[in-house]
């Protein structure tokens, strides 16, 4: 061919040629900029950062190369702009404005300053003091890239830096082969389709090479259709030449002439991408006739597809690009024989493609070295949801899914609870934690309910409703299911329909077997993968989550908050007492801080205990959180509490009496709340307690410092003051004993008191104590002598309570080691924050090992832990470091390392570990008629708000026991007037106060309340803050 | 090509190659319930009636699909294929009026009892111009189905009266395809094609123009294909069942087409295009599938042969006026007479006249009115 400039070059002169600029630009005088430019980073907003680095470029009379790369993965961390000096690495810099663009240029380029403070790592030879390595970043150490090798790296438009990097030598090398060893090698390589269903891509091939048939077909399937799911993109963005030359491979291979690639045209950059890349091969005779001189002639063709999900179906795909309506056709014959116009066709991925073309430039062993033994090599994964860093990755196969999400995802946004993370996007399932050691394999990934998928990868939260998501799931699959068959058609529709009223309360107990029924049909019968696959988020979650679908329709309660219709608000939602949140902060704004309290008493006893020492469920929850910080729930409650006018006693009934009696063992908040509902049913309530004092944990478990003894009086005396007679000192050891005295029914709420075994040597050593019971001690007025140096073993709320009680008892020097880090803890974070204001050190990751008492000294030896793989909790199992063991002298060492109960065998009731008695979770009954039980010494160690709630329910169950309706629901506050809905107005942040602490100096001489609480501005600031989501959502 | 040997439910089959299972079974006597198939439609594989066992076949695979292989072993009734397929016409059912289908008085009922059941009258099958040939019938009465679980989903769309010819009440569809795929494949017309997806979807015209604004021929095909009582005939809709069967000509034109007249009461009531023949497998144009009975039992309809006497046609007979004509062309020289014949006569008819010009006149002055 000739067009007038000349000879045109043979492909060997255009690789030299190639090779040349490759390293001219490598060597480049001029410093480069490389901006990553997919689609990721222009919704970043890459383009107003060229447009200010080209401006400043040009104002500082610079010359540098500006280059448009692809995508390099981390889309959390767009734009991206990587900066190479002359004689420098490669920095990266992550998030970079047009404002930080400018800077850049001013401070690195022109004054050598690198900005380690905003760059992410270096690439290439040498380094930056201060800024790390890129490729041995958390995120990016344990990948590989091998379909993604160019992305980020080269311009995407430009074939000669394709070819730089060894593009197009895998077609050469193919070409030198016969088609069957072709085919061969690829099935040497153990490559899998990466479309998802993972069918081996050389027997693939080798069908429709054997199909007769002069005129063939080869397509590439860019259909990209899962949500959340962007890994085709990427790649076709960053890399075409890629794909495309895995084309020319497969062609070669199969014998045909004529080539497709089938791509959404919702995909816009990656088509006009794919057209460049086109262009170039014809200009380089990579296309057409006799390519490279070869027999091979070969031609590709653009369809654009109009986004239709079931069109990445392969059958439908091919109606498709005959012009007819996208439905699948049921196989055989398969495509292989009669496809694409009814010829012999082949169908392969963009990721397949990408794999195929450097397969055969680095060899099939080379390829088969990643991954298992069943599934080689690496595979695309898109990771979006509540994960830190979403983006596109790329991972060797047989890595955990915990691998995933923890170190190259980084956790879950927020320190939130994992729940569940969906592969395979509509068709794939929802896993939970106890499978994130799961290999990410095609095997694995099929036994456990899912699917690998095309690689998206949603990661979902605590605050994730798996009802909902499988209903959402549905939505798609309903709304892209072509309508052909009747399974996909009508089976999903009925299957939405049941998901939507279980969502919305109105589920019933047979919807979940109707179900399963309904998957069951529609994964036998449906034609096509998308309906075959369509129930898999709903298998799935009844197969994993199957608790939330119960609550759903049995107690109507979402446990994430989302389901609108059952969930009046997140906060009163995540009250296990469901306290009325909203409408208490509408009437404490209001100045009504009686109503406030009436409010909160018509769920709990404890209004003012609460306020001070609640967990605060609610505010993990809160909405505002999601926008700031969220509402201070439990100092509004103390705040109202601290103003009570004890307005609810207008309202407060107590039924005439029954002539029934109720025993209740333990006067702890189960069992004060329990006796409290059931006097007020008319019972006569006698609550014994061992103790010399009431209250149970409340009063011997939490500090005065942070309860005052005052605050819990006051409440008791309400509890007796409606008839509940608490008779001290009084241990109860036989059930029996209270039937023979004339007790119709008994709760037991003996909560748990005795601290757990560390299980090291010497535990049982002088100056080693138990935390609750320390604590205890104290609280009963027990002068205890802790010595200077104290070491507190524990990471909960107890563990925080005993250092700062030993900090009030004299201790010089509190440590508090802890095996796990902060992010771990249990403790509450107010708490954990005060101790360290009170200077009580904690060491993370370090474990007690044996403790030696030595002349009236403690010899403790400590072992350092680092956190190993994610465990079933969704947190890091932390694992001995061998060798780092060292040994300290303490005065005193405090095990709070979690505790046990002291349940009497003579109370005849059914028992688990640690002392607790099983009780039913709804009505607390025991495996004793007539018997109860709530509190820790059920749940084990757990809080006042949790206790509160099992004493509701056992009131409520003990009261029908006792021939009552079990009605305790009260209104005692007065009637809102209904408010009308206004949206706040929300400008900026608008965070919360900061809690006022009495000074830490005037705080450890004694045990005086150290946290003040807000007056009536600032609660009433506060609440103004409330986004009055129960008003919003009705 | 030799036979392929296949088994179906123990029963040896000889098969020709090309066959699809459905039609082996059907030569090896095993009835297989199907909705989305028709004989003359290229294989579809929709309403999953079909499904099989076959032995080495993952999944189950339609019969009407799956074209035979030697040796194949296939089970049709299997305890699995039973309850998968009684799911599936559940899933079925849920898109159709069902009270009367799992009613076992069904067949007893007549249009005016009272319903113990309650049901609307929009929704009994006695009610229904197919009740008794209705293929959803048959299916549900050979599979057996007690009750459905699922709600039922009532389109509550208006029925389509807007054509002269037939209606659509898409409130009786179960979106089987068959209307759309005889416009397409056996007509080549497309007027009407799947509209919309998943649950929406439903045979309809091209951005939902009414049928008059689109390509259709109203040929009629797509309400013979109807195995429910979505489209119907609108003039024979309440007619009920017909007392005969008659199969004849067409006589609108010379391609011969036949067709099947039904009758009652002496009168036609519907002419439906014969399937067994080579002339017109199964269709017809718009006057032999619509216009037959109006024509025929039109008052203005000529019975008797006519003569003009004194400037009055008067009735004759056919004696009469034939030997009037033959005297007439006797007194013309055989070059004077000229023959033109009707393109209403059939073929035969036609063959007879030329014949009859070339050796009664010797010559060729004969010519038709459709050559124009």
């Amino acid at each position: 061919m000739n067009f007038g400039d000349g000879e045109t070059m043979n492909f060997e002169e255009r690789r030299k040629q190639a090779i040349v600029e490759w390293d001219a630009l490598q060597k480049s005088p001029k410093p480069r900029i490389l901006v990553g430019a997919a689609t990721c980073g222009l919704a970043a907003g890459t383009e107003q950062v060229i447009t200010a680095i080209k401006n400043e470029l040009a104002r500082l009379n610079l010359d540098a190369l500006v280059t448009r790369v692809g995508c390099i993965g981390l889309c959390y961390a767009e734009p991206i702009v990587d900066i190479i000096k002359p004689g420098r690495p490669r920095i990266t810099y992550s998030k970079v404005t047009p404002e930080i663009a400018i800077q850049l240029i001013r401070d690195y380029l022109v004054n050598d300053n690198p900005h380690p403070d905003l760059a992410m790592g270096t690439q290439g030879e040498g380094g930056i003091e201060g800024i790390p390595k890129f490729w041995e970043l958390p995120l990016l150490k344990a990948q590989i890239r091998v379909s993604l090798r160019n992305c980020g790296h080269i311009d995407p438009e430009s074939i000669n830096q394709y070819i730089a990097n060894g593009g197009y030598k895998g077609l050469e090398n193919a070409l030198k082969m016969t088609q069957e060893q072709v085919i061969d090698f690829t099935k040497k390589s153990g490559l899998k389709g990466r479309g998802g269903a993972g069918f081996p891509t050389g027997q693939k091939w080798e069908f429709c090479y054997k199909a007769t048939g002069k005129d063939k077909y080869l397509i590439c399937n860019a259909d990209e259709g899962d949500p959340g799911a962007f890994m085709d993109r990427s790649l076709l963005e960053s890399d075409p030449h890629s794909v495309l030359e895995g084309m020319l491979i497969g062609a070669y291979a199969i014998g045909t002439q004529h080539g497709y690639v089938y791509c959404r045209a919702e995909y816009p950059l990656a088509i006009h991408r794919l057209q460049i890349a086109l262009k170039q091969m014809k200009e380089y005779g990579l296309l057409g006739d006799n390519i490279l001189g070869t027999n091979l002639c070969f031609d590709i063709k653009i369809k654009e597809g109009a986004g239709a999900f079931v069109c990445g179906e392969e059958t439908a795909l091919m109606q498709s690009i005959e012009g007819k309506r996208g439905m699948p056709r049921p196989r055989p014959p398969f495509p292989a024989n009669s496809g694409l116009w009814g010829k012999p066709s082949n169908i392969n991925n963009v990721e397949t493609w990408a794999n195929v073309s450097v397969i055969f430039d680095k060899g099939a062993d080379w390829f088969a070295s990643f991954g298992t033994q069943s599934s080689k090599g690496t595979k695309n994964f898109s990771m979006a949801g509540k994960v830190v860093r979403t983006g596109l990755i790329e991972v060797p196969m047989g890595i955990s899914l915990g691998d995933i999400i923890y170190e190259i995802g980084g956790g879950i946004v927020g320190g939130k609870q994992f729940k569940a993370v969906l592969t395979g996007g509509p068709s794939g399932g929802c896993l939970p934690a106890s499978l994130l050691d799961l290999p990410v394999d095609y095997e694995s990934l099929n036994q456990a309910g899912t699917i690998m998928g095309s690689g998206g990868m949603v990661v979902a939260d605590e605050d994730t409703c798996m009802v909902d998501m499988a209903r959402f799931f549905l939505t798609f699959t309903q709304d892209e299911s072509c309508g052909k068959c009747v399974p996909c058609r009508v089976g999903t529709k009925q299957m939405l329909e049941i998901l939507e009223r279980i969502t919305q309360g109105e589920g019933v107990p047979d919807d979940i077997r109707r179900l399963e029924k309904l998957c069951n049909t529609i994964r036998s019968t449906a034609l096509c993968g998308l309906g075959q696959t369509a129930p898999n988020p709903v298998l799935t979650t009844l197969r994993y989550f199957r608790e939330e679908y119960e609550e759903h329709i049995n107690k109507k309660y979402c446990r994430a908050g989302v389901c609108s219709k059952i969930v009046k608000s997140p906060c009163q939602n995540a009250c296990p007492a469901g306290i009325d949140v909203p409408r208490y902060i509408r009437f404490t704004q209001q100045g009504k801080y009686g109503e406030a309290v009436a409010v909160i008493r018509e769920k709990v006893p404890f209004p003012a205990v609460l306020g001070y020492v609640c967990v605060h469920f609610c505010e993990a929850k809160c909405r505002r959180g999601q926008l700031d910080e969220a509402i201070g729930i439990k100092e509004l409650k103390r705040f109202a509490a601290d103003h009570d006018t004890g307005i609810w006693k207008q309202n407060n009934k107590i039924a005439p009496p029954t002539g029934k009696k109720v025993a209740v063992i333990g006067s702890g908040p189960a069992g004060l709340t329990a006796g409290f509902y059931l006097a007020k049913k008319g019972h006569k309530v006698t609550v014994f307690e061992a103790l010399p004092v009431s209250g149970g944990m409340m009063r011997v478990g939490i500090p005065r410092y942070r309860l005052p003894d005052e605050i819990i009086d006051r409440e008791i005396k309400e509890i007796e003051n409606v008839g509940v007679e608490i008779k001290l000192n009084s241990k109860v050891e036989s059930v029996d004993d209270l039937f023979k005295q004339g007790f119709n029914a008994v709760f037991i709420g003996i909560g748990a008191h005795r601290g757990l075994n560390m299980g090291i040597d010497g535990e049982n050593s002088l100056g080693v104590v138990d935390g609750a019971e320390f604590l205890r001690r104290v609280s009963l007025g027990e002068k205890m002598k802790v010595g200077e140096k104290v070491v507190v073993v524990g990471g909960g709320n107890v563990a925080i309570d005993a250092s700062r009680t030993a900090l009030r008892l004299g201790a010089k020097e509190v440590t508090i080691v802890y095996r796990r880090t902060r992010a771990e803890m249990p403790a509450s974070a107010e708490e954990v924050e005060a101790a360290l204001e009170e200077n009580i050190k904690i060491e993370f990751l370090t474990n007690p090992t044996k403790a030696i008492s030595e002349k009236g000294k403690l010899k403790v030896e400590f072992v350092r832990q680092a956190l190993g793989k994610v465990d079933q909790s969704g947190r890091p199992r932390p694992v001995p470091i061998k060798g780092s063991e060292f040994t300290r002298e303490y005065d005193m060492l405090i095990k709070a390392i979690g505790q046990e109960s002291e349940t009497p065998a003579g109370f005849g009731v059914k028992t688990a570990r640690a002392g607790r008695i099983e009780a039913n979770e709804d009505s607390m009954i025991t495996s004793r008629e007539g018997v109860y039980a709530g509190g820790d010494v059920v749940s084990g160690p757990a809080s006042v708000i949790e206790a509160i709630a099992d004493g509701r329910k056992a009131a409520v169950a003990i009261d029908k026991y006792l021939g009552g309706n079990g009605a305790i629901e009260e209104i005692l506050a007065s009637v809102e007037v209904p408010p009308k809905y206004v949206p706040p107005e929300i400008e900026g942040e608008q965070k919360r106060l900061s809690l006022k602490m009495v000074p830490v100096r005037e705080r450890l001489s004694n045990f005086k309340l150290a946290e003040l609480g807000w007056d009536d501005k600032q609660a009433g600031y506060d609440c103004s803050r409330c986004l009055r989501c129960d008003l919003e959502a009705h | 090509m030799a036979d392929i040997n296949l088994t179906i439910d123990g029963k040896q089959v000889q098969a020709k190659p090309g066959m699809t299972v459905l039609d082996a079974a059907k030569l090896a006597g095993v009835y297989v319930p199907t909705l989305c198939f028709h004989p003359d439609l290229a294989p579809y594989g929709a309403c999953r009636l079909c499904i099989v066992e076959i032995e080495k076949m993952r999944g189950l695979p339609t019969a009407c699909t799956t074209p035979v292989t030697e040796g194949m072993v296939v089970k049709t009734n299997t305890p699995q294929i039973q309850q998968f397929r009684r799911g599936v016409l559940e899933l079925i059912l849920t898109e159709h009026p069902h009270p009367c289908l799992t009613c076992w008085r069904r067949e007893r009922c007549g249009p005016f009892d009272v319903c113990l059941r309650n049901v609307d009258v929009t929704h009994r099958c006695v009610l229904c111009p197919k009740n008794g040939i209705c293929e959803l019938q048959q299916v549900v009465d050979h599979i057996g189905i007690e009750q459905v679980e699922f709600p039922y989903v009532y389109r509550e769309i208006a029925i389509d009266r807007e054509n002269p010819f037939f209606e659509r009440d898409y409130n009786l569809c179960i979106v089987c395809g068959r209307c759309v795929r005889v416009c397409q494949e056996i007509r080549g017309v497309g007027a009407i094609a799947l509209t919309y997806r998943g649950s929406n979807a439903l045979p309809g015209t091209a951005f939902g123009r009414a049928l008059l604004d689109s390509d259709c021929q109203y040929c009629g095909a797509c309400v013979d294909a109807c195995p429910t009582g979505a489209l119907i005939e609108r003039n024979r809709k309440w007619e009920g069942a017909g007392e005969r069967k008659v199969l004849t000509t067409c006589v609108y034109c010379g391609v011969g087409c036949q067709l099947n007249l039904t009758i009652k009461n002496g009168k036609i009531i519907e002419s439906v295009p014969a399937r067994e023949n080579d002339v017109n497998r199964g269709q017809a144009c718009v006057k032999g599938r619509f216009a037959i009975a109006d024509v025929v039992h039109s008052p203005e309809r000529l019975t008797k042969p006519l003569i003009k006497k004194n400037g009055k046609f008067e009735e004759a007979s056919w004696d009469e006026a034939l030997n009037l004509v033959a005297s007439k062309l006797g007194s013309y020289k055989k070059e004077e007479v000229g023959i033109v014949a009707s393109a209403r006569c059939t073929n035969e008819e036609n063959y007879v006249t030329q014949k009859f010009t070339r050796v009664v006149f010797g010559h060729n002055n004969v010519d038709h009115c459709a050559r124009l």
